[in-house]
């Protein structure tokens, strides 16, 4: 027919820009990555030394971690939370004293994922009545922070010297460090269930067209639920290497971590809109964002200009990225 | 208007291309004062490229545009605003919790800084007595409008920057019969006042109405222009799509088997009384009325959107619960909704996914979606509804509207449908594409689906269906065969019913 002859032509000639600028969109942040890699070898003093590799992969785990668990959140169309930091210190303190109290880190990781989980759940089930996301978890991330607090005292919650809770930090497996070999595990694990379970894909295609996917049959409350409790996984996770690593925690540890976990979300190039995206992408955010920060720390950029150029490196990447994603699908 | 000026606009070899594509190769069109000239053309034939072109959003790789004579250059919107040329879009510009008149001194040029409230409000009656919504009050905020006051408002605020050529983009797609009238005679109040329309439509039964001569397109190409009255309906598509279409309609079967879907005394929200219909194998249903006549409120009802206040629904006999769309889909109700980009279709993802988006739950065990069941099962689809099966990959937010309204009802195959509902089937869509779709309707319902489409558009119903039942404001009317009726008599029952 004549119609569809025209339509394909145009479409097959057009398809040639797209797929370019689409290709840009999936591959120019592993390719800047790479880049930045081989001129900081050159360039940066020590940065070629395997202490400092070594510091940026287990930075980028942390983030990475929190990140890839919140892409779930963002793919559903409920753009991010704002609650990672205190959710990650709760896990944490979680982490040591169910770990001390039962002397096992394995009960006491256990313990902290299932806390994490259920508050998830919770802003989960709230967020699900039609309340929006950012809000929720700035609200109960804050309720979170100030229960720590009074609890705590504001003091240091520290492991004794009979219980060694640093196993999941120091841990080696062939030579990697745990943290890194779970952060890589989870990542593959995350866009597996993205991709091919039932929920995850429900999780996208409710990102993609919320009153699409109602007609389709999909429970956007359920499957908002679902999301939430993907993305506490990730959060119960790294609170317990972040408990590990640092080994002992404090209310107002980690202020940074809620945006770096953000922007590694962004910078990787999944959609705020939801729909579309990956958690492999949001993992290489991670480990993009965990580069420069330790190029700044070894060429001892003060600590105000760090945060200023991270914040534009962020907000150019993202301005690009979504000029590309305007482009490519028109 | 003299001897060496004939035409208020004039465009000459416009030629414009993307890459290897012509999208508008050596046309060649001209508009005379006072004329209403209609575009037609199918989807990517190339009538909004030109459209574009004199609107000043694209500009042409060659070709001349003279307006009045003189050579005008159409670099941006700005300049051709400036040369008189105004296009009433189909989306709306205007400001939902601002009032008509305040909407109608918005980004006009030259207008006093100030108004007072009684200059606003007599600008505004002016203004919209022109367009035939002289009852309005100007002091109504545009969010209490219907979606033809609406469009007629945007009419008027083109007018209100006085253009000499207007530039109408279907007008009337989203609206019903009743509602065209009022735009139609808004159209040629504004041509009666020497202004030179451009038409684009897909609806040839507006071109008969109100085109004095049409300009068809295909493949780019402009084709001479055309009295209407030298023109019928099958020569215009012939001319556009190249060759005979034959029936635009498939064939009845004419054999009807048991009952497939029954609505007893049912009442839902929208509709006044009681309804009861039947939808037996082989029969397609066509529910037909105006906007407000309550058929979009009764199909929801039946897909399980829409509340149900009293009554039962049958399915094959057994009494079925309609609550909820999730468990529509498992008794097998299918529900294409009238606004695919709204809640049809996933504009961002692939035609694979958007295909698969109702069915998962049948391809997947244990929570894991099974990627051959998938991709079997969107072939399916995808060949009953003639879309490329090489291009499953592509994103349904690039494809035609045609080729995105087969995605929104392919999808419902693979549910293995028991009954499928369908709201304005072929909204928005080319010719060609709405044969297949009226094909792949008919050969749905003879395979055993009970059908029911709901449509506004009365030539579409009388064709399509074999039985057909009339809504009138929230009432149903009739329930007869579609070959008792004609296509005035219909029209005459949904829109002018005596009560």
């Amino acid at each position: 027919m004549t119609t569809t002859e025209t339509i394909s032509v145009g479409f097959q000639n057009r398809a040639g820009t797209r797929s370019l600028i689409n290709f840009l969109r999936n591959w120019a942040l592993p390719i800047l990555v790479v880049l930045l890699f081989v001129l900081s070898i050159f360039l940066v003093p020590k940065f070629a030394e395997l202490t400092t590799i070594r510091a940026i992969f287990l930075q980028a785990s942390l983030i990475g971690i929190a990140a890839v668990g919140m892409t779930a959140l963002t793919l559903s169309g409920n753009m991010f939370s704002l609650g990672v930091t205190p959710t990650v210190i709760l896990g944490a303190m979680v982490y040591i004293w169910v770990g001390e109290g039962t002397t096992s880190m394995w009960l006491g990781a256990a313990a902290a994922i299932i806390v994490v989980v259920i508050l998830g759940i919770i802003q989960g089930f709230i967020v699900s009545l039609g309340l929006n996301a950012v809000i929720v978890t700035l609200a109960v991330g804050s309720v979170i922070y100030g229960v720590t607090a009074i609890v705590t005292k504001g003091a240091l919650v520290e492991p004794s010297e009979k219980v060694d809770l640093a196993g999941f930090a120091t841990f080696d497996i062939f030579g990697i460090p745990l943290p890194i070999v779970v952060f890589i595990v989870f990542t593959a694990l995350a866009w597996f269930l993205t991709e091919h379970t039932l929920i995850g894909r429900n999780v996208h295609l409710l990102g993609a067209n919320k009153e699409t996917a109602r007609n389709s049959g999909i429970s956007p409350r359920a499957t908002t639920v679902w999301a939430f409790i993907a993305m506490s996984l990730g959060f119960g996770i790294a609170a317990v290497i972040a408990s590990a690593q640092i080994h002992s925690v404090q209310a107002d540890q980690l202020p940074n971590l809620t945006l770096d976990t953000v922007a590694a979300v962004l910078v990787g190039g999944t959609a705020v809109t939801g729909g579309d995206g990956s958690p492999i992408k949001s993992a290489i955010g991670a480990l993009f964002i965990a580069t420069i920060a330790q190029i700044m720390v070894l060429t001892s950029v003060p600590d105000g200009l760090k945060q200023l150029i991270l914040g534009i490196v962020v907000v150019a990447l993202v301005v690009i990225l979504h000029v590309l994603r305007k482009a490519g699908s028109r | 208007m003299n001897d060496k000026v004939p035409f208020r606009l004039r465009a000459s070899g416009i030629t414009k291309s993307y890459g290897a594509v012509n999208a508008l190769s050596d046309v060649n069109f001209e508009l005379k004062a006072g004329e209403v000239m209609a575009l037609l053309g199918e989807n990517g034939a190339g009538k909004s490229t030109i459209v574009k072109v004199i609107s000043g959003l694209i500009i042409p790789d060659q070709g001349e545009i003279t307006i009045d004579g003189d050579v005008v250059q159409l670099n941006s919107v700005r300049a051709s605003q400036e040369a008189g040329i105004a296009v009433v879009q189909q989306e709306f510009s205007t400001v939902g919790t601002m009032t008509v008149a305040e909407n109608l001194v918005l980004g006009q040029n030259g207008a006093p800084a100030w108004w007072s409230p009684k200059k606003l409000k007599a600008n505004a009656k002016e203004i919209l007595a022109r367009v035939g919504l002289e009852e309005l009050d100007p002091s109504t905020p545009v969010d209490k409008l219907s979606v033809a006051e609406m469009q007629l408002l945007e009419i008027a605020r083109v007018l209100a920057k006085d253009a000499k050529i207007i530039i109408f983009d279907e007008p009337t797609a989203a609206l019903s019969d009743a509602e065209i009238v009022r735009v139609l005679e808004a159209v040629k109040r504004l041509a009666s006042e020497g202004r030179s329309i451009i038409y684009v439509t897909h609806r040839l039964g507006e071109v008969f109405e109100i085109a004095d001569r049409v300009t068809i397109f295909r493949n780019g190409r402009s084709q001479p222009a055309e009295n209407v009255s030298d023109l019928t309906v099958d020569t215009v598509v012939a001319k556009m799509i190249g060759r005979e279409l034959g029936h635009l309609y498939p064939e009845r079967s004419g054999v009807h088997g048991e009952p497939v879907l029954e609505a007893r005394a049912l009442k839902v929200p929208g509709i006044r009384g009681e309804v009861n219909l039947t939808v037996r194998r082989g029969e397609i249903l066509g529910l037909t009325g105006q906007l407000g006549s309550g058929t979009s409120e009764l199909l929801k009802a039946l897909a399980g959107t829409n509340d149900v206040l009293a009554g039962e629904v049958y399915l094959e006999g057994a009494p079925v619960d309609l609550r909820g769309r999730r468990r529509g889909i498992v008794t097998g109700i299918a529900y294409c909704s009238p606004d695919r980009k709204k809640d049809g279709i996933f504009a961002g993802l692939s035609i694979r996914r958007n295909l698969s988006s109702p069915w998962l739950r049948r391809v997947s065990s244990l929570g894991f979606v099974s990627g051959k069941q998938e991709n079997d099962e969107a072939l399916r689809g995808a060949t009953n509804f003639a879309l490329d099966v090489n291009r499953l990959n592509a994103l349904v937010g690039n494809l035609s509207g045609g080729n995105q309204q087969k995605v929104a009802l392919g999808k419902w195959v693979g549910i293995r449908p028991r009954v499928l509902l369908v709201e304005e089937p072929t909204r928005g869509v080319d010719v060609g594409a709405r044969a297949e779709i009226y094909t792949q309707l008919r050969r749905l319902c003879d395979s055993g689906v009970g059908v029911v489409v709901v449509s506004s558009d009365t030539n579409e119903i009388l064709g399509l269906s074999d039985t057909i039942a009339t809504y009138y404001r929230g009432k149903q009317t009739t329930i007869k065969p579609a070959t008792e009726w004609t296509e005035p008599a219909l029209v005459r029952e949904v829109m002018h019913r005596e009560d």
